[in-house]
This record gives C-alpha cells, sequence and structure tokens, in this order.
C-alpha cells in the first residue's frame, strides 16, 4: 500500500494549476485534501505522474454570501461548512462526513469533484441545483451540479478543468435524512429535501451511481399542501423511482424501503421546521 | 496467600502506570519505528486468487532491476527447506505443512508467493509489479460446511483435519424425556484482529557470526525463539527475540507466520543488513489470523420446570487454509467443544466439534477464542427453551447456573470448573441495569406503541490461566503451562525484573512492578520491569489465554517472596538480629519495638555486590532469584452481561441504551487495567457482533478488503458500560484470576438476547445488522 512514483508541484494561481494539467498530458492530478485521493494512491487504483497540489492557491479558500446564494471556494474544508452560519443545510451535511481529522483536510471541491455516490456534499449540491464554476486552458464555465455527476466517480469536468467555486443557494426550508452503518461512515441512503423559491427539492445518495433528483416527488409535494398523506406518497414515489443494487453493506429492498423512509423523515424535518418558522 | 506479611500494598490499587509517560507522549518504541544502519525494506507479493496452481513464477525482471536487492521464491533454495507443520497428538488429526513461500500451489488469497528486498517500501512494491506469476486457477471452498471440489489439502480429501468427540451421561434418554427440544443452526462471522500496530519485524543476521536477532512484535517472544530456532537449525542461545513496544496483538501476534520466517531466512542470505517488513493493513485483513467462522448445528432439551436435559451440537470450525503454527487446526473447533456448556449444569452432552481446511486466510488464536460463538450458541438456545415454556430468560438462566455449592463442577467435556459465582455475576447485572425498572419501561412502551426496547442476557465461565493440568487445547508437544521470572536487587537498592510475560499495550510493567513491590517489600517506584526480550528474562510463554496475570505475576510473586527471604537473611546477618523477626517495608529493614530503621535495603545491596568485605560468614555476593511458576490448574473467571436496547422498527437500528458487565477477576491486582481489559474487550464484541464481518466471495477473493467494508466500531458506537466486581480469591499465590478475553463472550449473545426479547426475531446468523434485522422483521 504505497503510492507508485509520481513528480509533485505546488502552482501558486489557478492559471498556473490549469497549466501544469495541461503540461502533464492527462496524466496529472489535482491533490486538495487527500482524504480520497491518498488511498486511492496508495492502492496504487491511480497512478498520475504529476500531482499538482493545490493547497497554496491564494483566494480558494473563501466563503461568502451573496444575496440568497452561497459561493463557497474549491478549498473550503468541510470543517468550515460545519462552522459557517449562513447555510444550516451545509452545516448538518458536513457534521455527517467522516471525523474531525478527515474535515478539517478534505474540501468542497475535492467532494464534488470525486463524485462519490454515497458522499454527502454532491447529493446537497443536486438537491439545489447549484452551480460549478471550473477553469480549464480555455477559460471558466460555469455546470449545473447536475450535469456535473455523470457516474460513480465520474463527473464532466475535462481532465484538464479545475473546480474553484461552487456556487448554491441557500433554502428557505430544508431537512438532512442518512442512514449509515457507523458514525462517521459514508450513507447507506442520504436524502435532502428543501425549499428553494418556492418549490420543493428531493434529492438521494447512496443508492444510484449518481445523486438521484426524486422529481415525481418534487411534484407531488409541489402540487398542495404537505400533509401526512401528501408526504408518505412523495416518498413512496421517490423510492419507487430510484434503481438500485445489492452489495455487501445491505440489499437493494433495504435501501429502496430505507430510501423511502429517510425521504419521509427529510420531508418531515423540512416541513416541521416551515411551521416552526411559521409562527 | 502465601507468606505477604509486606505492607508496602501495591497490589490492589490503580497506580500511574510505568509504560505510560512514553505511550501517551508519542515516544514508544514500536517495531515500526526501529531504524538500524543499512536496512532494507521487505514486500510481499501475494496470490490474487483463493485456490490455484501456480504454473511460474518468473522473477527475473525483478531481480535485474538496479534498485532491487533480492527476490525469493517458493522454489529459492532457503525458502523452500523449511515448512510449518503445527503437530498435535490427537488421534483424527492429519497433519499438514504451510510453506514460508507458497510453491506449489495458493491455498487462500493473500497467501505470500514471493518477496523482495529493497531499499524502501516504495520500491519494494515497485518491484513486486515486476513478478509474473503464471496462476492456474482451481474451484475455491471458502464454506467450511460445503464439500470441495477440489481439496485444499491432499492429505485431507473432504478438508477435514481434525474431528472430536465429545459424549457425557446419555442424550437419548435424556432427549426422550424433555418437555421440550428446541433445535438451530446458528452462523457466527469471520474477524481479524486488526490491532492498532499491524504485524511488524526487523531480522538481523549477524554478519560474522551465526546469530539471528528478531526484533518483532509478538505477543510470544520465547515461543518464536524456540521455533525458530528449530526451523533454522540454531543454538537456542544464538537466536534474540526482542518485543519492544507492541501496540496491540489480540492473539494475531500470538502465532509463528511464514512471513516471519521468510524475514528471517531472507536475512541469512543477506547477513549483516537488517531487513524490515511493516505489515500494512490491507495484508492484515487478507492474511493475519481469522478467526470465527463458525457454524453450530444446536438441540438442546429442558424440562417442565425449564432444567436443561441435554446438550447436542455438531460444530464446524473454518480454520482456512492451513493448520495455525504451532496452535493447530483444533485451537477453535476444540475450546468450542470443551466450553460449550458453559457457566451451566449440563449432565448429558454430545458434541462432535471438526476443524475444516477451506481456501481462506488460516484462523488462529484471538481474543475469547470460539467462546464469543459457543456463548452465543447456548445462550441464544435458552432464550428459545424459556420461550416455550413460558419462562423469563433470566430464570431459565437462574434455574440453570453452576451453583455456588457444586464447586468444584466437573463440566460434561470434564473442564473442572473452580468458580462458580455465576449466580453472583447474573444477579449483579439485574441490579446495575435495574430490571424492575426495565419492565416497567417495556410495559410502558408497548401500551403506548413508542420504539420497543429489549433487554438480553449472557453468562460465562472463561477458563483462564490454564497450568499443565488444565489444557483444553490440541495436545501440542508443549504445555504453557509455566513462566519464568527474575527478580533482583540492584547495587542501588532499586529492583529489577526479568520477566517472561508479554505487553500490547495491557500494562504488564506495570502489574508485574505491583506484584513484585509487594512481595520484596519494597515500593512502587523502586521496582524497574523488563519484558519481551529473551536474552533477559529466562522463560515465559507470552500474552493468550488470559494467563499472564495468574502464571506471569504467579512467578513474579513467589520470586519476589523468594528475594525477600533471602534480602532479610543477608540483612539479620548484617545487623546481627534474627531473620524470623526482621522485617522489609518500603525498602527499610524493621524489628518489632525498635522505632528507626535499622537501615534500608540500599544499605544492604551495597554490601551485596560492592562491600564483599563485609559480606557475614557463609553469604555469597549478589542478591537474585528465579522461579518458575505453574498453577496445574486453571482458574475459571465468572462473568455476566446485561443490555437494553431500543429498536427503530423501521429502518432496523438498534440503539444500546445500557451495558453492564459483572466479572470474578478474583483479586484485582489494579482496578484500572482491569477495568481497560473488560471494556476494551467489551468494545470488540460489540463490534463482532454488529460490524466486523470479513466476507469471501465464492471463488475465494476477500469482499472486505479495507477498513472501508470491514467496519470496526470507533469510540461513538461503544456505549457508557458499566462493570462491577466480584473477588473470589482463586488458588494462585495471588488470587487472581484472568480477565483478558471475558468481555468478548457476552455481547453477540446479549444482543441477539435482546432483539428476542424486544421483538420475538431471530437473528441465527451473525453479524446483527439493521439490514438483517429489517428483513427478520417482514
Ligand atoms: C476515513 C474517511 C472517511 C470519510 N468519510 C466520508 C463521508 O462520510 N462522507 C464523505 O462525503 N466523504 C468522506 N470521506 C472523503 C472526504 O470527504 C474527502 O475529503 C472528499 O471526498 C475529497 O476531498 P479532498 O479535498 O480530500 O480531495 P482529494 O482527495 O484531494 O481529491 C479527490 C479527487 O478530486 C479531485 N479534485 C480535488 N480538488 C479538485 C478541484 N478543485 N478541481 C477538480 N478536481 C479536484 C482530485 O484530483 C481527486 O481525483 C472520507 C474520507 C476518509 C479518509
Amino acid at each position: 500500500m504505497k503510492a507508485a512514483s509520481f513528480d509533485y508541484v505546488r502552482p501558486e494561481s489557478v492559471a498556473g494549476a490549469v497549466r501544469c494539467l495541461v503540461d502533464a498530458e492527462g496524466d496529472g492530478k489535482i491533490i486538495a485534501g487527500g482524504q480520497s485521493l491518498a488511498p486511492v494512491l496508495a492502492m496504487r487504483l491511480a497512478r498520475p505522474r504529476i500531482l499538482v497540489d493545490v493547497n497554496r492557491i491564494p483566494g480558494l479558500g473563501a466563503l461568502r454570501r451573496d444575496g440568497d446564494s452561497l459561493r463557497i471556494g474549491a478549498m473550503v474544508r468541510h470543517h468550515d461548512l460545519l462552522e459557517q452560519r449562513h447555510s444550516p443545510l451545509l452545516a448538518e451535511a458536513a457534521r455527517w462526513i467522516g471525523h474531525a481529522a478527515i474535515r478539517s483536510r478534505g474540501t468542497t471541491g475535492g467532494s464534488i469533484a470525486h463524485a462519490d455516490p454515497s458522499a454527502e456534499l454532491p447529493v446537497v449540491a443536486a438537491a439545489l441545483d447549484a452551480t460549478i464554476h471550473a477553469v480549464g486552458p480555455d477559460g471558466g464555465r460555469s455546470i449545473p451540479a447536475v450535469d456535473l455527476f455523470e457516474g460513480a466517480l465520474e463527473t464532466s469536468l475535462d481532465e484538464n478543468e479545475m473546480i474553484v467555486e461552487i456556487e448554491m443557494p441557500i433554502p428557505t426550508a430544508w431537512g438532512f435524512a442518512e442512514l449509515s452503518r457507523r458514525h462517521g461512515d459514508f450513507g447507506l441512503v442520504t436524502v435532502v429535501a428543501a425549499e428553494v423559491e418556492g418549490s420543493w427539492r428531493v434529492c438521494i445518495g447512496g443508492l444510484a451511481a449518481v445523486p438521484f433528483r426524486a422529481r415525481e416527488c418534487e411534484w407531488v409535494l409541489d402540487c398542495g399542501p404537505a400533509g401526512e398523506d401528501r408526504i408518505r406518497q412523495a416518498a413512496r414515489a421517490a423510492a419507487a423511482a430510484i434503481e438500485t443494487s445489492s452489495d455487501l453493506h445491505a440489499t437493494a429492498d433495504y435501501r429502496r424501503a430505507m430510501a423511502e423512509e429517510f425521504t419521509r423523515r427529510a420531508i418531515e424535518q423540512a416541513v416541521a421546521a416551515t411551521r416552526a418558522g411559521a409562527h | 496467600m502465601t507468606g505477604s506479611d509486606s505492607t508496602s500494598g501495591s497490589v490492589g490499587r490503580t497506580v500511574a502506570r510505568k509504560e505510560d509517560w512514553r505511550l501517551v507522549t508519542g515516544r514508544g518504541n514500536y517495531v515500526s519505528d526501529l531504524e538500524l544502519p543499512r536496512m532494507r525494506h521487505v514486500a510481499f507479493l501475494r496470490s490474487p486468487y483463493g485456490h490455484a496452481r501456480i504454473q511460474n513464477v518468473d522473477a527475473s525482471a525483478a531481480d535485474a532491476a538496479p534498485w532491487v536487492d533480492a527476490v525469493f521464491t517458493g522454489l529459492t533454495p532457503a525458502i523452500a527447506a523449511v515448512e510449518l507443520r503445527a503437530l498435535s497428538a490427537l488421534p483424527s488429526y492429519i497433519e499438514t505443512a504451510q510453506p514460508i513461500l507458497a510453491r506449489d500451489k495458493a491455498r487462500f488469497a493473500g497467501e505470500p508467493v514471493a518477496a523482495v528486498v529493497a531499499a524502501d517500501r516504495y520500491r519494494a512494491e515497485d518491484a513486486l509489479e515486476l513478478i509474473d506469476v503464471d496462476y492456474d486457477p482451481l474451484p475455491a471452498t471458502v464454506t467450511a460446511w460445503e464439500k470441495p471440489e477440489v481439496p485444499v489439502h491432499d492429505g485431507a480429501p473432504d478438508n477435514v483435519l481434525l474431528e472430536r468427540a465429545f459424549e457425557a451421561g446419555d442424550v437419548d434418554e435424556a432427549f426422550a424425556t424433555s418437555a421440550v427440544v428446541v433445535e438451530r443452526e446458528l452462523i457466527t462471522n469471520r474477524h481479524a484482529g486488526n490491532p492498532m500496530e499491524c504485524r511488524a519485524g526487523v531480522a538481523l543476521w549477524a554478519k560474522g557470526e551465526n546469530k539471528l536477532t528478531l526484533w518483532s512484535g509478538t505477543q510470544v517472544p520465547h515461543l518464536v525463539r524456540n521455533m525458530l530456532a528449530e526451523l533454522l537449525g540454531l543454538p537456542e542461545s544464538n537466536v534474540r527475540v526482542i518485543a519492544p513496544d507492541v501496540g496491540g496483538g489480540f492473539g494475531t501476534k500470538a502465532v509463528l507466520y511464514p512471513e516471519d520466517v521468510a524475514l528471517c531466512i531472507m536475512a541469512r542470505e543477506l547477513r549483516g543488513v537488517p531487513l524490515k517488513w511493516v505489515e500494512d493493513r490491507a495484508e492484515h485483513l487478507q492474511a493475519a489470523a481469522h478467526a470465527r467462522d463458525h457454524r453450530y448445528l444446536m438441540k438442546v432439551g429442558f424440562s417442565a420446570q425449564g432444567k436443561i436435559t441435554a446438550v447436542q451440537a455438531d460444530v464446524t470450525c473454518n480454520i482456512g487454509a492451513y493448520s495455525v503454527y504451532p496452535w493447530t487446526a483444533g485451537i477453535e473447533p476444540l475450546m468450542a467443544g470443551g466450553l460449550l456448556t458453559g457457566p451451566y449444569m449440563v449432565d448429558n452432552y454430545r458434541c462432535v466439534t471438526r476443524g475444516v481446511t477451506t481456501n481462506t486466510a488460516y484462523a488462529g488464536p484471538y481474543r475469547g477464542v470460539a467462546r464469543p460463538a459457543t456463548v452465543f450458541a447456548m445462550e441464544t438456545m435458552l432464550n428459545l427453551g424459556a420461550a416455550e415454556l413460558g419462562l423469563s430468560d433470566l430464570d431459565i438462566r437462574r434455574l440453570n447456573l453452576i451453583p455456588e455449592d457444586a464447586i468444584p463442577y466437573r463440566m460434561p467435556s470434564r473442564l473442572v470448573d473452580d468458580s462458580g459465582w455465576y449466580g453472583r455475576a447474573l444477579e449483579g447485572c439485574v441490579e446495575a441495569i435495574d430490571y424492575d425498572g426495565f419492565l416497567v419501561e417495556q410495559k410502558r412502551r408497548a401500551e403506548h406503541g413508542e420504539e420497543p426496547i429489549g433487554i438480553g442476557f449472557a453468562c460465562y465461565n472463561e477458563l483462564t490461566g490454564l497450568g499443565r493440568a488444565a489444557a483444553a487445547g490440541p495436545r501440542m508437544p508443549f504445555r504453557t503451562g509455566h513462566d519464568a521470572c527474575t527478580v533482583k536487587v540492584e547495587a542501588d537498592g532499586s529492583v529489577t525484573v526479568m520477566s517472561g510475560v508479554t505487553s500490547q499495550g495491557q500494562g504488564l510493567e506495570t502489574t508485574m512492578a505491583q506484584v513484585v513491590a509487594d512481595a520484596v517489600g519494597v515500593t512502587y517506584d523502586a521496582v524497574n520491569v523488563r519484558i519481551g526480550d529473551t536474552n533477559e528474562a529466562l522463560w515465559g510463554f507470552g500474552a493468550f489465554s488470559s494467563r499472564q496475570a495468574v502464571i506471569g505475576g504467579g512467578a513474579a510473586h513467589t520470586s519476589g517472596v523468594a528475594l525477600r527471604e533471602q534480602i532479610l537473611e543477608l540483612a539479620a546477618a548484617v545487623y546481627e538480629v534474627s531473620a524470623s523477626e526482621l522485617r522489609l517495608v518500603d525498602g527499610r529493614f524493621l524489628m518489632p519495638g525498635v522505632e528507626q530503621p535499622l537501615g534500608t535495603l540500599a544499605d544492604v545491596a551495597r554490601i551485596a555486590y560492592m562491600e564483599s568485605n563485609r559480606l557475614p560468614e557463609g553469604f555469597e555476593p549478589g542478591l537474585q532469584v528465579t522461579r518458575f511458576y505453574d498453577p496445574v490448574r486453571g482458574a475459571f473467571s465468572a462473568g455476566a452481561q446485561a443490555a437494553v436496547i431500543e429498536i427503530d422498527t423501521v429502518s432496523g437500528e438498534l440503539t444500546i441504551l445500557k451495558w453492564v458487565c459483572v466479572e470474578d477477576a478474583g483479586r484485582v491486582i489494579n482496578p484500572q487495567i482491569v477495568d481497560g481489559q473488560i471494556a476494551g474487550s467489551i468494545a470488540q464484541g460489540i463490534g463482532g457482533a454488529m460490524y466486523e464481518h470479513l466476507v469471501y466471495d465464492e471463488s475465494g477473493n476477500l469482499s472486505t478488503g479495507t477498513l472501508l467494508d470491514y467496519l470496526m466500531p470507533t469510540s461513538a458506537e461503544i456505549p457508557e458500560l458499566s462493570i462491577g466486581h466480584l473477588s473470589k480469591p482463586a488458588d494462585n499465590p495471588l488470587g487472581v484470576r484472568g480477565v483478558g478475553e471475558g468481555g468478548t463472550l457476552g455481547p453477540n449473545a446479549v444482543l441477539a438476547g435482546a432483539l428476542h426479547n424486544a421483538l420475538g426475531v431471530e437473528l441465527t446468523r451473525l453479524p446483527i445488522t439493521p439490514a438483517r434485522l429489517w428483513e427478520a422483521l417482514r
């Protein structure tokens, strides 16, 4: 469990980082917090020729509120998300990521780019229709989250592109529910339910290869007041629509049942928060 | 207790541990930390197949790489000349050989096939990629109770390496007259030891002499020295094994592994060059000893009142690809058959227990050896019997536990139980967990439709500190009943202990110092303990079978008492007083009626070593004693655990609300260390019951190859534990009983029992996971 040999560069700017990636001719890899990449390197599942360390690039660690949105620099650590007060949903989601040591190194950009189907932040990003700002050799572009995630550990980022910022709306109401085997584990099922600009967003992680936006479920919720029956119906709709399979930790049946249950819990939490807010 | 008139009183107190300053400040000295001049690093190439014929190993490219010092394969003559054969005198035992590096075939995924020596581990792993092995895959067997297509070893066509029957009373007659007979198949899960520090070794063969030094994270340095000397044809005095600080062991490190032997053989080929191998976590999960992959076909009869009438069991233990060296394939099956009936009165017992080889990592000693599984089997049957008879889980235990007046009790497997405090342990749990309060709350919740709660119990007898006559083991060509200890006074009056015990974090330096301080009559601070080096201690078998407090402690005590007598005789002659009246307390010589001490141990020690001109007539210089101790029999530790759990019936998640344990450690040497042992072993038991599970696919690949899938419990998963003590002095000089393993015995049974109690569901296959519970509830 030792990485194959690689070269290491530490550019001081985004442009410099992109140049390093271009120079590596497809054989370069960004390293941010290293919390996903380092084990992959150690097991020699990836063997880039050059590691491009983006930890010293100024400005990428900033997090600021911009009207009803939050702009999160790619290098904002999970720990910073947990501590910020602008978006309680993000703080709650970050709390579920691994343990303190992992949260103090792991980055928002890294988690989004790594696109683990069981990770928390991609589910939040997909639920909120986040915009991912990336920079490549031909300049910057903005990618809607749902277009970014293409498969398990696969994104539509070009090999020479780097995420610099993630922009997410701040929901008016939200619920977050996760089922994991142990404290700090990736979720077997992770559900985000949120209300943004008066409409419902529900996204489920852990079952499909990419965060699953439960459109039927959202539609059911958007059709009328969220009473108990409607919530149940919405959760059922979410679970029915999702493709999943069995693995070591759970059967497909169990996951689907839990998708329904945890969707229900997330929506209820969001609805309860709205009610509390209304008083 | 013999001859304890010293009053300094270290034993029984929580003193500051001798090892803690260096360990908790990160200054421990582990094998992994060892750096020696010219040291090279070793990496092993491991079979990716569960079962495959090895047609050819082409190491030429690796050999030719300029950064590679040496490559070894199963065909390298020095490697091929040695094999491991675990020996047992049991009649049914089929002896098999384990190669140092696989030669003709690989028998499990992860078996070492070749080894590379290079300047660092990175380069060594680079070189592994250059070795080309031509495998011809064979059908693999991973389940012990399935017929093999191709046997693992030619000598055992049905894969059975050993089978033993136990028979007592008249089982058939007892079943015929039972009011209730319950039958079940119970399957337990496979674990790895997973100490924080994986296996590690540094081997150095002296350049100009036939001398080998092995620094090893072993639990059994003297045993390793003995085995290495024999395997490598060296005089035993030319082998030195040093176990410095060791980061956990749990039994896994009580084995001599082919990797250890390979390291030493390679060091012989590269004389003068220290070779280091530190196992990584992936290797550990694949290739260090596993345990507890068992099936129990149980049949238990009960009288109408709930008394056990007979127990019948067919036990199959998956012992993996090899008969673990030197403990043999018998280690788990024999423990299972011997202890299955646990702390219960059973007259009629029939058990067939077998060890079956498969294409999986071999099973070895692991904290609790088989008993977490047997306790689960036995306790589950009791709960089922109780349910059929309309008894409570508690009452059926009260009815069947071995009572105090039945001691000594001969178990149906003929082991002799000296404890009998099972009822006290159970009642201690009942009180600590507030059983009556639980019943009220359980009813209230049921009436209000709230989340259900359940209570589970486990009672167990842990056989500890096995003397020469108490062996429950596989009749190996050695008996592990004794240890030696040397205690000496240095010229400055300080006391040095050279003990054969070893420590993997249990604080043996501390406990040995406490025992010796009291036995000699000096303060705890005056005692220095040296352990883990075969050049220092005369003899010790090391850490396993919860033996060290009983046996190593017994040797330390006996030696200390003898040394005190030696000291008093010399001091009496020096001070011209009567030796029988003279006392040594906290390092000072006291006479009755004399207020001032006559002198100090330092004064007398100086005479003994530095001023022979002042030595009284007839005294030799020096103050030192070495004694062996063997308790002959073992000491049973009574234990009981209980827990209350809450179940989320929708998700199948369970929350532990309360966990209590009452154990008999006999006389407690150090309360904090004893509590630490119990808490740690319960945590390990909970991990085993709910999270840890090694899974092989059909072709013998390990599906749980990293800690992402092999789930270790973290502090967040372990509840607050309430630990209570009983102290029935055992029949050994210190009155102690072993406590290293007992905690692991309860959790499987407690959790399965609590689920049964709460919901009436039976989980007969471990581990207990939310997904499985959810399915059981459908
Ligand atoms: C024990 C453990 C437990 C964990 N538990 C969880 C958990 O419960 N939930 C969870 O979500 N995560 C978990 N993680 C993963 C953790 O959250 C990682 O931090 C995260 O997945 C990746 O972020 P990183 O900054 O460490 O990225 P890195 O590991 O440095 O990189 C990951 C990948 O992203 C790419 N990358 C990184 N930054 C950028 C960028 N700015 N632009 C483009 N590509 C980039 C890298 O090239 C690489 O391919 C766990 C990790 C560990 C070690």
